[in-house]
């Protein structure tokens, strides 16, 4: 599965590169329209709606065993700023804070690692993992020598489920000349894993002519308690086939990169791939196959 | 009854014959600008452009360029079927070129220049990023 998403991501990134040629058309011979930064000009009001949708094709890897990459075909961006209130994106917010330094919010959220578990089948095998990694056949529960002795039975193997979590927090949020930052940390308030999160991501966007790239990067902090809850096998989800495992706290990391080429005011190409590694505790969880996620995107963007 | 479908059809056909000929119609004056779109990033408010326009018409005529923003003419032309010319201009809002009849208001031709703002004037939307998963 690795290889050719990384063969889809090559193949889009030279797709990616041949798209202003499609579109320059004559406009060879014309110098972009250059910004001037800071020039003396009073700016619209802005609506309180945003409203946007991306249609194209992209998935996202699920680190799970036993599951299916999840499609990305439609991206909604969908918010509403108020004074004070907000809703950006199923997050809802209230602004403590706003000023020419930094904005501080307190959000609740829903928490993202619930989205891979909905994408999991049941399996049924008639082998198991040993410890020392070869394979052994699960033999039924019969009595030596009774009927059906040593007859391999097959056993169920099903991913656990998991529930979402709704997390309350605080973000403080900075940008500047040098981009953006932000600092993040929520804490389990629906009484599904009780655990907390602490996250903190840069990111940076160039704009030249109708192209638009934005980079970013994250490291973030999930306590033992939220990623046991998701990512753990629990004492009564033991099966033959999956082992008890308990996750610790631990340190994961993202990159992602959005481009865009800008077609009119409204509509835009739009190019996106991310990154996320998982921690290592969770990595080594007997039901995470990969130990990282990786997610891909083409398509139109329509801004409304 | 055979004659009225016949009649139907002949005239069902015709209207689709024509139909063709009717869309590849150009139109008597066509007006091209480049570009069409400044992208302003968060720090700018406006751009500086040189526009590239040009113009063509199907019958020579005496035409001339208008910017919404200025009152009078940018430039005229005597009578003529194509023109071109080039402008700079700073832009910091949408605004129409047009061409008219020297002494008209008529807009026989026009090219909208729009201005997109990438991102947000207020800084709490412009602050808060998308996760990294999101592709928009």
């Amino acid at each position: 599965m690795k290889i050719p998403t990384l063969r889809t991501l090559a193949a889009l990134t030279a797709l990616w590169g041949a798209m202003p040629l499609a579109f320059a058309q004559a406009e060879t011979t014309v110098e972009p329209a250059t910004p001037v930064p800071n020039a003396p000009h009073s700016l619209p009001a802005e609506k309180s709606w945003r409203f946007g949708i991306g249609l194209g094709y992209g998935q996202r890897t699920n680190p799970l065993i036993q599951s299916e990459d999840i499609p990305v075909v439609v991206d909604l961006d969908i918010a509403w700023f108020g004074e004070r209130w907000f809703f950006d994106n199923f997050d809802l917010g209230f602004a403590l804070v706003d000023n020419a330094r930094f904005t501080t919010n307190v959000v609740a959220r829903l928490n993202s690692d619930r989205a891979f578990f909905g994408k999991t089948n049941t399996r049924y095998v008639n082998f198991t993992m040993t410890s020392g990694g070869g394979q052994v056949p699960i033999v039924g529960p019969t009595t030596p020598g009774g009927p059906g002795a040593g007859v391999v039975v097959p056993v169920e193997l099903k991913v656990p489920d998991r529930d979402y979590a709704v997390e309350l927090g605080l973000e403080m949020l900075f940008d500047g000349e040098w981009g953006e930052a932000s600092l993040r940390a929520f804490h389990d308030v629906s009484g599904t894993h009780e655990g907390f999160e602490i996250s903190a991501d840069y990111g940076y966007r160039w704009i030249h002519g109708r192209f638009s790239i934005a980079p970013s990067v994250g490291v973030s902090y999930k306590s033992a308690a939220l990623s046991d809850y998701y990512w753990g096998v629990h004492a009564d989800e033991v099966l033959p086939t999956l082992a008890g495992y308990q996750v610790d706290g631990g340190f994961g990391w993202e990159a992602g990169l959005r481009t865009s080429y800008y077609l009119t005011k409204n509509v835009r190409l739009a190019v996106s791939a991310n990154y996320e590694k998982l921690s290592d505790s969770i990595s080594l969880s007997p039901i995470v196959a990969e130990p990282q996620v990786i997610g891909y995107f083409a398509g139109v963007a329509w801004q409304f | 009854m055979a004659i009225l479908i016949r009649t139907r059809l002949a005239l069902a056909l015709g209207v689709l014959a024509a139909l063709p000929a009717v869309a590849a119609d150009p139109p008597p004056v066509r007006l091209n600008v480049k570009p069409l779109l400044c992208v302003l990033d968060k720090n700018a408010t406006a751009c500086a452009v040189t526009f590239d326009i040009r113009w063509k018409s199907t019958r020579a005529a005496e035409y001339c360029l208008n910017d919404e923003a200025l009152p009078a003419p940018l430039k005229c032309w005597p009578s003529a079927v194509s023109g071109e010319t080039s402008h700079e201009r700073q832009v910091t809002q949408d605004f129409l070129f047009w061409l008219s009849p020297p002494s008209g208001t008529e807009h026989v031709a026009e090219a909208k220049i729009e201005v997109l703002r990438v991102g947000s004037t207020d800084r709490r939307r412009e602050r808060r990023s998308r996760h990294v998963w999101d592709v928009l």
